[in-house]
């Protein structure tokens, strides 16, 4: 497939610069940069150039805003929207990408889990099967992981295009999903994350969000714990996937999609995370320029100093991960019945029991959980995470054991018996810090 | 090798994930050498009990390569580590060899040495070293001791990409009617092959990156500054945390096992060049080379395996900046001296060339973890011939060279392997 030329409109957010930078760089593309403030969109510009770190690209970045860009679109070979995540606003755009886009053209969306059927309805019909969902990750030149959405309308043929040009030319793990909301990655990412905040709110007395972050941190396969990747997304982020997923969809783990109410009074007060100054989080900076984290305690109210929790379980875990003894960390979890452990041990459980049913009602394969996990979120994977455990227990028998309610309710037996090896080394994901 | 010799078989290994940075996973030499090891065996289709085995009878034995741990992470005596590894490492031969960036060549010629005189049946290499323990400009001060340190090294930032960039000068002063540009281009060239070979390989350190040749010829800028005279950030290899390991193994252990189709060593050269680069230079003046030791390294592994260049389908080069992979072209006898910019341009050395060089990235996309690299490249050899590399198989490889060198190509070191005849 041939893409010379591409439009993207919404340059000026953080996804569409970034992604604006993939097309210009890997694709080699003209890159028309389109938002509704021409200065700022000049602003974004070094942004851009600077997320894949080469200056080269700088020329192939044309600045253009909103009057602009029905002209933009009549000359590109592909166009990317990445507004605001909000129905009536792509809506709005789609209809007038439709009316300029080129008969050879194509054109996607990078919605993280509006309808894309509904979005597609919004061009001429002659021109809605050529209409994608192409959901990447933040950072997308860290993260290459690319959900691919078809909808009834999509033209297989240009769709068999787009994935390859996707694949071999923007180098990005693709992903086949369905059009279901929030699709798979932020799907089973969120089921864990928001079940995290639940958590946290249930424990509160024992710290809650500190308390819960410490529990399942990086040593349990990830680079960041859950709740501090919350506060990074945003709160406001998390809340619209979940209740998106939660207002749309229904399965087993539908209770766990409810954001909790401490932090909907949280996102009232704005306090939504790293990019407004302080949410779950809030690094605090003193007179003396000394830097400290403190944490939102959900029993008070207030922001206090994180714990520096030590659990037995946990730090004998580091320890071996330091060593580079996989199978004896594992060993100290499971072998653990302190309440900690089991909290930890539940929602690794959880994990590959969610990532492996979901995979399957949105995506086409079971490999598709361990790609979106793997290049979408650094975590280890499901199917890498349920190998890894299993060389030290029966891993379903763990599952039945504690969990005989979801068991009633879908065949978990058939999903673990199911599961193949995965293509992910899963010592990568643990870590012995933080 | 001369005749009468035996043979010295690969079994063959594995290589860490290059992308990998150890202390940001909160681990450290014990971690990289449990999963090194680990693997190499599996990939040699060994167990740690057929070590202990093997040790029984005192048929094993290990030799690591690495260069300067001492600074990297405090501490030396490391072939003793390996006991940490496995118990089936108690009583098992092992030591460290060192000769900068060429340590785990030292290791492989040792290894085989001790194979092909009877000695051992299996020799297990491993070469590591884990760099990202400090800063940059701390880790370059750490490698200007694979140069004449008191002389090349003290108080200069960065030395090694300045003195490969003198290398690009003393290239060009040689060769009068090379032309800087095209010299220049062939560079960036050679940076760009590099990095799109590494998009290939699942284990590069750079599979994610972007790199262009537009990017690669565009020096001096924010993202791409001068790093060493006229060479940039795009013209050097990688600070890279890595393991690879390679087992060798006797004739008597093939038999004995019935392992079929594993290549030999074929050949291999080892030279010493004048240490002080100034004195390298001025030991070229009688020679159309500009490394002319290096040429002789590769001339020596010719001469004890038989073969020529027009016998090599994939090459392995030394690509610790692109002016050393473009001195390497020459030395191989892929160009005359001088003319190394042909088999750029016409693009014979890229991947769908008939003379494919670094297939998997090598230095520069692969990643240099500098005690690992030359165990490295005999494993990406070993893949080659025996059709195993994946994504990044060169087709119908049947021989494959290796260049390998310490500091400012002082010690060359060069390997010939491929499938027995």
């Amino acid at each position: 497939m041939d893409i010379r030329t591409v439009t993207v409109v919404g340059v000026t957010g953080i996804m569409g610069a970034n992604v604006a930078g993939i097309f210009a760089s890997f694709g080699d593309a003209k890159v028309y940069c389109v938002g509704r403030d021409i200065e700022k969109v000049k602003r974004a510009i070094p942004r851009i150039v600077k997320s894949v770190r080469a200056d080269v690209i700088a020329h192939n970045l044309i600045p253009a805003d909103f009057n602009n860009l029905e002209q933009c679109v009549a000359d590109s070979d592909f166009v990317f929207e990445s507004s605001k995540e909000d129905i009536r606003v792509k809506s709005e755009i789609a209809t007038r990408i439709g009316k300029a886009l080129k008969n050879s053209a194509i054109s996607a969306t990078g919605s993280s889990g509006l309808s894309i059927t509904e979005i597609a309805e919004c061009y001429p019909e002659n021109m809605r099967g050529h209409f994608f969902g192409v959901h990447m990750f933040n950072p997308p030149y860290m993260l290459q992981l690319c959900e691919l959405a078809s909808t009834k309308y999509s033209d297989e043929e240009m769709y068999a295009k787009l994935k390859e040009y996707l694949r071999i030319k923007l180098h990005r793990i693709v992903v086949e999903v369905r059009d279901s909301p929030a699709f798979l990655g932020n799907r089973i990412g969120f089921q864990f994350i928001n079940e995290a905040l639940q958590y946290a709110e249930k424990y509160k007395d024992n710290g809650g969000i500190d308390y819960i972050d410490a529990v399942i941190g990086p040593f349990t396969g990830r680079s960041m714990p859950p709740l501090a990747t919350s506060d990074f997304v945003g709160l406001d982020v998390h809340k619209a996937i979940v209740d998106n997923i939660y207002a749309n969809t229904y399965d087993y783990a539908h209770e766990t999609f409810v954001f909790p109410d401490f932090a909907q009074k949280l996102v009232e007060e704005g306090k939504l995370g790293r990019k407004s100054g302080g949410g779950l989080y809030r690094l605090v900076e003193y007179d003396n320029g000394r830097r400290r984290q403190n944490v939102y305690d959900i029993s008070t109210g207030l922001y206090r100093d994180v714990i520096p929790y030590i659990f037995p379980f946990s730090d004998k875990m580091k320890r071996q991960i330091e060593a580079g003894d996989y199978h004896k960390a594992f060993e100290e979890l499971v072998d653990n019945c302190s309440q900690e452990a089991e909290i930890c041990l539940s929602f690794l459980l959880k994990y590959i029991v969610y990532s492996l049913y979901t995979a399957e009602k949105v995506g086409y394969a079971m490999e598709a959980a361990d790609d979106v996990m793997a290049a979408g979120f650094n975590w280890c994977p499901p199917l890498a995470m349920y190998q890894a455990m299993s060389y030290v227990a029966d891993v379903p028998v763990l599952i039945k054991k504690r969990f005989p309610e979801i068991c009633q309710q879908i065949d978990v037996e058939r999903y673990l018996a199911e599961a193949r090896s995965s293509k992910y080394d899963f010592r990568v994901y643990f870590k012995s810090g933080g | 090798m001369s005749e009468g010799m035996s043979k010295v078989y690969i079994l063959g290994g594995a290589q860490t994930d290059f992308e990998r940075n150890w202390k940001k996973e909160g681990k450290g030499m014990i971690a990289l050498l449990k999963e090194a090891m680990t693997d190499g065996l599996e990939g040699a289709e060994l167990t740690f009990d057929d070590v202990k085995e093997l040790n029984q009878e005192n048929r094993v034995a290990c030799f690591v390569g690495n260069f300067i741990a001492e600074k990297y992470v405090d501490q030396g005596h490391l072939g003793a580590f390996l006991t940490e590894v496995d118990s089936a490492f108690y009583g098992v031969p092992s030591a460290r060899y060192e000769a900068a960036c060429a340590s785990s060549s030292v290791a492989i010629d040792t290894a085989a040495t001790k194979v092909r005189s009877g000695d051992y049946d299996v020799a297990i290499v491993i070469g590591w070293e884990l760099m990202k323990t400090v800063e940059t400009r701390v880790g370059g001060d750490y490698l200007g001791r694979a140069a004449y340190y008191e002389r090349e090294g003290k108080g200069i930032n960065l030395p090694f990409p300045k003195l490969f960039g003198r290398l690009a000068d003393e290239t060009l002063m040689k060769y009068p009617e090379l032309d800087e540009k095209r010299y220049m281009d062939a560079l960036a060239k050679i940076s760009a092959i590099n990095y799109e070979n590494a998009k290939r390989n699942p284990l590069a350190q750079t599979r994610k990156w972007f790199m262009s040749y537009r990017q690669a010829r565009t020096r001096g800028t924010e993202t791409n500054p001068l790093v060493g005279g006229r060479l940039a950030v795009s013209d050097c290899s990688q600070v890279t945390d890595g393991a690879a390991v390679v087992v060798l193994c006797s004739e008597k252990f093939i038999a004995e096992r019935g392992i079929k189709e594993r290549p030999i060593i074929k050949g291999y050269g080892h030279r010493t060049a004048p240490l002080l680069f100034e004195k390298k230079m001025g030991d070229n003046q009688g020679s159309e080379y500009i490394l002319p030791w290096t040429r002789q390294t590769v001339l020596d592994s010719y001469r004890r395996s038989g073969l020529t260049v027009d016998d090599i389908d994939v090459f392995e080069t030394h690509d610790c900046f692109t002016s050393s992979e473009y001195a390497a072209i020459s030395a191989f006898g892929l160009t005359k001296p001088g003319k190394e910019y042909e088999a750029v341009e016409s693009g014979l050395i890229s991947f769908t060339g008939s003379k494919p060089i670094n297939p998997g990235g090598g230095l520069i996309g692969c990643g240099h973890p500098v005690g690992a690299s030359g165990a490295r490249m005999l494993l990406d050899l070993y893949k080659q011939v025996t059709k195993t590399a994946g994504e990044y198989q060169v087709n119908g490889a049947r021989n494959g060279i290796m260049l390998n060198i310490g500091g400012s190509a002082t010690t060359n070191y060069v390997f010939v392997i491929g499938a027995e005849e």
